[in-house]
């Protein structure tokens, strides 16, 4: 049935989309790092799959195991030793963001450009589990499947940690307001450095995930950062349940589009959504406004 | 105080930049020993993808194998090539200073251009009012024959988009003819000024061959998702699938392709299947599928060619533009030795007249632009052979329909 | 003094004439460099211009940037280029009305986002009337303007955008626009209305980054939508202008200079390294300024004010008649029926228990917020719905209970801004002069240059005053103004308040000091839960039994 032709595909787009999104929704919405760099972290993990795949014919699923804990410590350490400086001397939210804003610029080039000494500029692809499935009469396939799957409960998971655990309170009150948090007894510093960590943790999953099926190159991670952007923004800033949904919605949306309207809006039609609700709900979807 | 601080800092910064970039950029020209090149080609930014298949490796081995052979004959002498390499960060600004970097604190001799119809465009009034010759290999525009009239200096290698369509078209045509295809023809296009080009052409071309246009869309350059698409052009019920696309979306298409079990008798995708990679990624399953480019894979210039490219870069060169910028850049070695001295003027009119020995075959460009073009190509047994104009020597039968994927 | 000036103004001109032979001088290659130089700095100060003072992180610059070269593209080739010119202009101030008068309210990083969704949005719309409308994406634009000519527009360019800059600095606008980036509520409170003035330099901005892109679209021959609109130029823009300062005219010019040589040099040493050693670099850079990027405003003098009208003044009746006014945040109601008067030349007292809903009622009457139900009439007009800037300028000024000076703006400037967008023009003097008197009067005298940041808690409720008195108004609300002052801050800040009332002055004020309000205070009303719970001469309200109860608590509840 058209619909669930619609819904179906949609879904699994979306849930690539918002699994590219979850990381910075923590490195972001609750570590207040306005993460540039984000994209190129995606696609340097998406290289990291590629090489132990083709290299060590490790599946994308084991590499996850490597993957996540590297990409923690790496991001844990890119926050302890240059992001917490500007976090510490920032004397408001809006300087924090924008020196924020100017250092990951920077590292976005340092990892480009490590990529590209490394690969070159040209394009890769490989392909796991590229089979297909059929679910309520659309065929699907099981990698795209595979993704949407890890979003949706690395989603939950997520929103469990942040609402039901001491520590995700204590992260969602530094979101909220850093200097009422650390008058509370909040050791600020270094829960930011975990939660951006786990952030990082987040993006080599999405980015040896959508490595099965996307072909990608050194360039392409501003394309990414901008995707989880709007995802983050629309979803409401720090808001998981928001970002998976908002994640979601776009992936319908622009597959619906796609059948009904015009291939060629695809894209004009998922900004055009952004900037609506941008505008009618400014916090996001599910968003509050920031203290 | 803060602020003076930074502005202390930023002086110091432009002024020591401003040193050293005065130091670095004024280099000492060299009485003619060597034969200074000079390119700017996208390292970084999204044409690094197809500037690092097409076209950077084949400058690079061209040099190789010129240097190997003893350099380049003027008059008595063999005097060997010296390369300047910058990177244009896929930016037409960028390019363009880059031409005036080489022209002027360089000073090379000859310049190679850069990857792509809009670099190319970009530099191609710089290079012309220095009088550098400019073989625009990798620039596949309807105005081609225009530029070659209104630059003198520049040559055109790859066609135009209308040939690659009407080539396409005449080869359906022919199929239609013999009973092996029906007139339904199910086509995408990505919204790029190529794959626009390609469909306007196409749609013409198509029309007058007696075909249908059952599905006609585009679609944006970086759709990550094509299977809507997909969907609704096999509704369509074509025999014929044609997309007009880009590397990623041409592996994406041929992927959800085989995932939706879409067998159409011919499944033709743009650039990019007659990349190394597409057979990477496919293997057996690329056998059937057709594809922009093709080469007479069975002649023995360009096994030799695949061979030395290999050994020299670890990659094999991609089908289509790959060998005409080899070959490109062989009738420039020539056109100088010809004509005896670093004289651009002189170098440009003689590639444009002359009769030239490559890999490719015997070469004579016509008003500047290059005639033997291949359009249409189809991996059989693991190899790209051209199958359209089927004209061109060494043109093969298509294997129809395409082998059910696997 | 003089002498500098002089050598100041040689070595100008000297630079300018150099500028300007540049072309006749210089290789292809610096001509090339020059080039990028003039066109990023054009770029950056325009830029500056908006989000420098207003904070307002704008990446929408390719969009205008690109508007302006599709525009060439377009145009280029059957129009005079002037025509040309003018219609990337007008392009760009049509798209930045539109896009502004949607989006300025947003504040922080969602403009940031959205801004940066724009010139995406904007992108894919013009590929999508390429495809389908013209069929042909790219556009040619063959152009015989040499890369002199080129180099010379930009120079014009650029002088005229630093003219724009240096008169909007001067007036008022500029005081206004930075008024608005330090406290926008205030800057509102003040008088400024911030939309409009923000719209406008918006506008203008944009006009300066269409235009660039317009002259510069021939030097390329070959425009697509991936190549007009490079996100990358957004980027490129901020950073030199964060880096250079944006909250100067010059700044942005010596962020361009070094951003632009240094990539250079990179390029041309390193090209296979060369964005490992760009991030780097930025990395350095940024990590090694010591408050941060956002850098400190200077400070620009202000000019003498031109318009303004008084209000016409009804001199018999109330001053102030609140009728009914009520107001509900989804159920819950924290004002209830309030009614009330205030004659002329009366202090009267609002008190209450914490959370009565007293700063509520003050900020309707402010116009912070829209009352759910009644009236407020205002001499003869009906000011509830009105926004605050304009019930400032009708002459109705307040303080705030968490004090909201405009820290970066010196004390001068704070008061300043009242004056310049305020009610009547100054009865004596102009306007240093008027704001001499302000502070004196409050005893801020010597403290003029003082950034407001910096002042003592009670000189920063000073501040707040004064920038109150400066809308000459005819009704101050003081909400809990003599808050945390010690016993003998206490005794000036009544005498203060006494001496405006002695000078004709309405107060309404909201306290907790019981003190003061025995002392100043012809009336008073009380208020719990929302409602006026008492009324009358504070020593009778005082005793109310009523009223203990609601502050002390019910022995039965």
């Amino acid at each position: 049935m058209l619909l669930f032709d619609i819904v179906l595909p949609g879904l699994v787009l979306g849930g690539m989309y918002a699994l590219i999104a979850l990381g910075l929704t923590l490195q972001y919405g609750v570590a207040r790092v306005m993460n540039l760099s984000y994209g190129e972290s995606l696609v340097a993990a998406a290289f990291g799959a590629l090489s132990l795949y083709t290299g060590l014919g490790l599946s994308p699923l084991a590499a996850l195991l490597l993957a996540v804990p590297f990409a923690f410590l790496l991001n844990w350490l890119l926050y302890r030793f240059l992001l917490e400086r500007l976090m510490r001397r920032g004397k408001d939210r809006s300087a924090q963001e924008i020196d924020s804003i100017l250092v990951t610029f920077g590292v976005l080039f340092v990892i480009q450009g490590i990529m590209l000494v490394a690969f070159g500029g040209q394009y890769y692809s490989y392909s796991y589990l590229s089979i297909a499935v059929v679910v309520l009469g659309s065929t699907l396939a099981v990698n795209r499947l595979v993704a949407l799957l890890f979003a949706a409960g690395i989603g939950i998971a997520v929103y469990i940690a942040l609402t039901r655990t001491r520590m995700g309170t204590a992260a969602r009150a530094i979101a909220v307001d850093a200097n009422a948090a650390r008058l509370v007894g909040i050791d600020v510093s270094s829960l930011s450095a975990l939660v951006f960590a786990c952030g990082g943790g987040l993006v080599a999953v999405g980015g040896v995930l959508i490595s099965m099926f996307l072909t990608f190159n050194a360039s392409m991670g501003v394309v990414f950062t901008m995707k989880a952007l709007v995802v983050v923004i629309m979803g409401g800033v720090g808001n998981v349940m928001g970002a998976l949904v908002a994640g979601l919605i776009l992936g319908i949306v622009e597959t619906a589009v796609a059948r009904l309207v015009d291939p060629g809006l695809t894209l004009a039609a998922t900004y055009a959504l952004f900037l609506a609700v941008l505008l009618i709900r400014p916090t996001g979807l599910f968003g509050r406004a920031p203290s | 105080m803060f602020s003076a601080n930074r502005r202390t800092l930023l002086r110091i910064t432009s002024l020591t930049a401003m040193a050293t970039a005065l130091g670095t950029f004024t280099s000492a020209a060299d009485a003619q020993e060597k034969i200074r090149i000079g390119y700017a080609i996208s390292k970084t930014g999204p044409y690094a993808g197809g500037a690092s298949i097409t076209t950077l490796p084949n400058y690079e081995l061209w040099v190789k194998d010129v240097n190997a052979a003893g350099g380049i004959k003027l008059g008595d002498k063999r005097l060997s090539v010296e390369v300047v390499e910058y990177d244009d960060r896929s930016s037409s600004e960028e390019a363009v200073k880059a031409i005036e970097r080489l022209a002027n604190q360089d000073k090379v001799d000859f310049i190679f251009a850069p990857w792509g119809t809009g670099l190319n465009l970009a530099v191609g009034p710089t290079l012309n009012r220095l009088g550098y010759p400019h073989l625009a290999v990798t620039s596949v525009t309807d105005k081609a024959p225009e530029l070659a009239k209104r630059w003198s200096n520049a040559t055109f290698w790859l066609g135009t988009s209308a040939q690659i369509s009407e080539a396409l078209a005449e080869l359906l045509g022919k199929l239609k003819g013999e009973g092996k295809i029906g007139g339904n023809i199910a086509m995408v296009s990505v919204a790029d000024q190529f794959g626009i080009e390609l469909a306007v052409a196409g749609r013409e071309a198509f029309k007058k061959a007696g075909f249908t246009l059952a599905y006609d869309k585009t679609y944006p350059l970086g759709s990550q998702d094509l299977q809507p698409l997909l969907n609704d052009a096999i509704a369509a019920k074509p025999d014929t699938f044609i997309a007009f696309s880009y590397p990623p979306d041409t592996i994406a298409l041929t992927e959800q392709a085989q995932l939706l079990k879409f067998n159409p008798k011919i499944f033709y995708v743009g650039v990019g299947t007659a990349f190394p990679l597409f057979k990477g990624k496919f293997a057996a399953n690329s056998d059937g599928v057709m594809g922009i480019g093709g080469w007479n894979a069975d002649s023995p210039a360009l096994k030799d060619y695949l061979a030395r490219h290999k050994a020299a870069t670890g990659k094999e060169p991609d089908r289509w533009a790959s060998p005409i910028t080899y070959a490109s850049l062989q009738v420039l070695q020539q056109a100088i030795e010809t004509v005896g001295k670093v004289d651009r003027a002189a170098v440009a009119a003689e590639i444009r007249s002359g009769t030239f020995d490559t890999i490719i075959g015997k070469v004579k460009l016509k008003d500047g632009l290059l005639q033997e073009v291949w359009s249409a190509g189809q991996w059989q047994n693991g190899e790209f052979y051209g199958l359209a104009p089927t004209s061109l020597p060494g043109a093969r039968a298509p294997i129809m329909p395409k082998p059910q994927w696997q | 003094m003089g002498r500098t000036m002089i050598l100041g103004w040689c070595v100008g001109l000297a630079l300018a004439a150099a500028a300007i032979a540049y072309p006749l001088y210089a290789n292809g290659y610096y001509l090339a460099l020059g080039i990028s130089i003039l066109y990023f700095t054009i770029l950056a100060t325009a830029w500056a211009m908006f989000s420098g003072p207003t904070r307002y992180i704008s990446l929408a610059t390719v969009a205008f940037f690109g508007l302006g070269a599709y525009t060439a593209a377009v145009l280029g080739e059957t129009m005079p280029w002037p025509v040309v010119l003018l219609a990337a202009a007008v392009l760009g101030a049509l798209v930045a009305a539109i896009t502004g008068l949607s989006t300025l309210r947003l504040s922080g990083i969602y403009f940031v986002i959205f801004s940066f969704g724009l010139a995406e949005l904007i992108r894919q719309l013009v590929i999508w009337y390429e495809v389908n409308v013209h069929k042909s994406v790219g556009r040619y634009l063959f152009s015989a303007l040499t890369q002199d000519v080129l180099y010379w527009q930009l120079l014009g360019l650029m002088t005229l955008v630093f003219v724009a800059g240096w008169l909007l600095g001067r007036s008022r606008y500029g005081l206004a626009l930075r008024a608005i980036g330090a406290d926008e509520t205030a800057a509102g409170h003040s008088g400024i209305d911030a939309t409009r003035v923000k719209l406008g330099v918006f506008m203008l901005s944009s006009v300066f980054m269409s235009v660039t892109g317009a002259v510069m679209a021939p030097r390329w021959t070959y425009i697509d939508p991936s190549i007009a609109f490079n996100p990358m130029i957004s980027f490129q823009v901020v950073i030199m202008a964060l880096l250079g300062g944006a909250g100067s005219l010059f700044g942005p010019v010596l962020g361009v200079v070094p951003l632009v040589l240094l990539f250079e040099v990179l390029t041309a040493t390193l090209p296979n390294h060369f964005s490992i050693l760009l991030g780097a670099i930025f990395v350095l850079i940024v990590m090694m300024l010591p408050k941060g990027v956002i850098g400190l405003v200077e400070t620009w003098w202000c000019a003498a004010r031109t318009d303004g009208a008084a209000p016409v003044r009804n001199e018999s009746g109330p001053l102030l008649v609140v009728d009914g006014v009520g107001k509900s945040f989804s159920g819950l109601r924290a004002v209830d029926q309030v009614s009330f008067e205030v004659a002329r030349g009366e202090i009267v007292g609002i008190i209450g228990p914490n959370g009565s809903g007293k700063t509520t009622l003050l900020n309707m009457l402010s116009g912070a917020l829209l009352p759910s139900s009644g009236t407020i009439r205002f001499g003869d007009v009906m000011i509830n719905g009105l926004r605050p800037y304009r019930i400032a300028r009708l002459g109705l000024a307040r303080t705030f209970q968490l004090v909201r000076v405009m820290s970066d703006l010196t004390v001068a400037e704070n008061v300043a801004a009242a004056l310049l967008f305020g009610a009547a023009p100054p009865v004596s003097g102009n306007t240093t002069e008027t704001s001499r008197r302000l502070l004196d009067a409050v005893g801020l005298g010597a403290m003029r240059d003082t950034p407001a940041g910096e002042l003592t808690y009670i000189d920063q409720k000073r501040l707040e005053l004064a920038r109150a008195l400066a809308l000459e108004p005819r009704l101050v609300l003081l909400d809990e103004w003599l808050a945390g002052l010690n016993p003998s801050e206490l005794e000036t800040g009544i005498a203060l308040i006494a001496k405006l009332r002695d000078g004709g002055m309405t107060i309404i004020m909201v306290e907790h000091v019981m003190d003061a309000i025995r002392a100043l205070c012809s009336h008073c009303i009380v208020m719990n839960g929302g409602s006026v719970i008492a009324r009358g001469v504070p020593d009778e309200v005082l005793s109310d039994p009523k009223v203990v109860a609601a502050y002390l608590g019910d022995d039965d509840a």
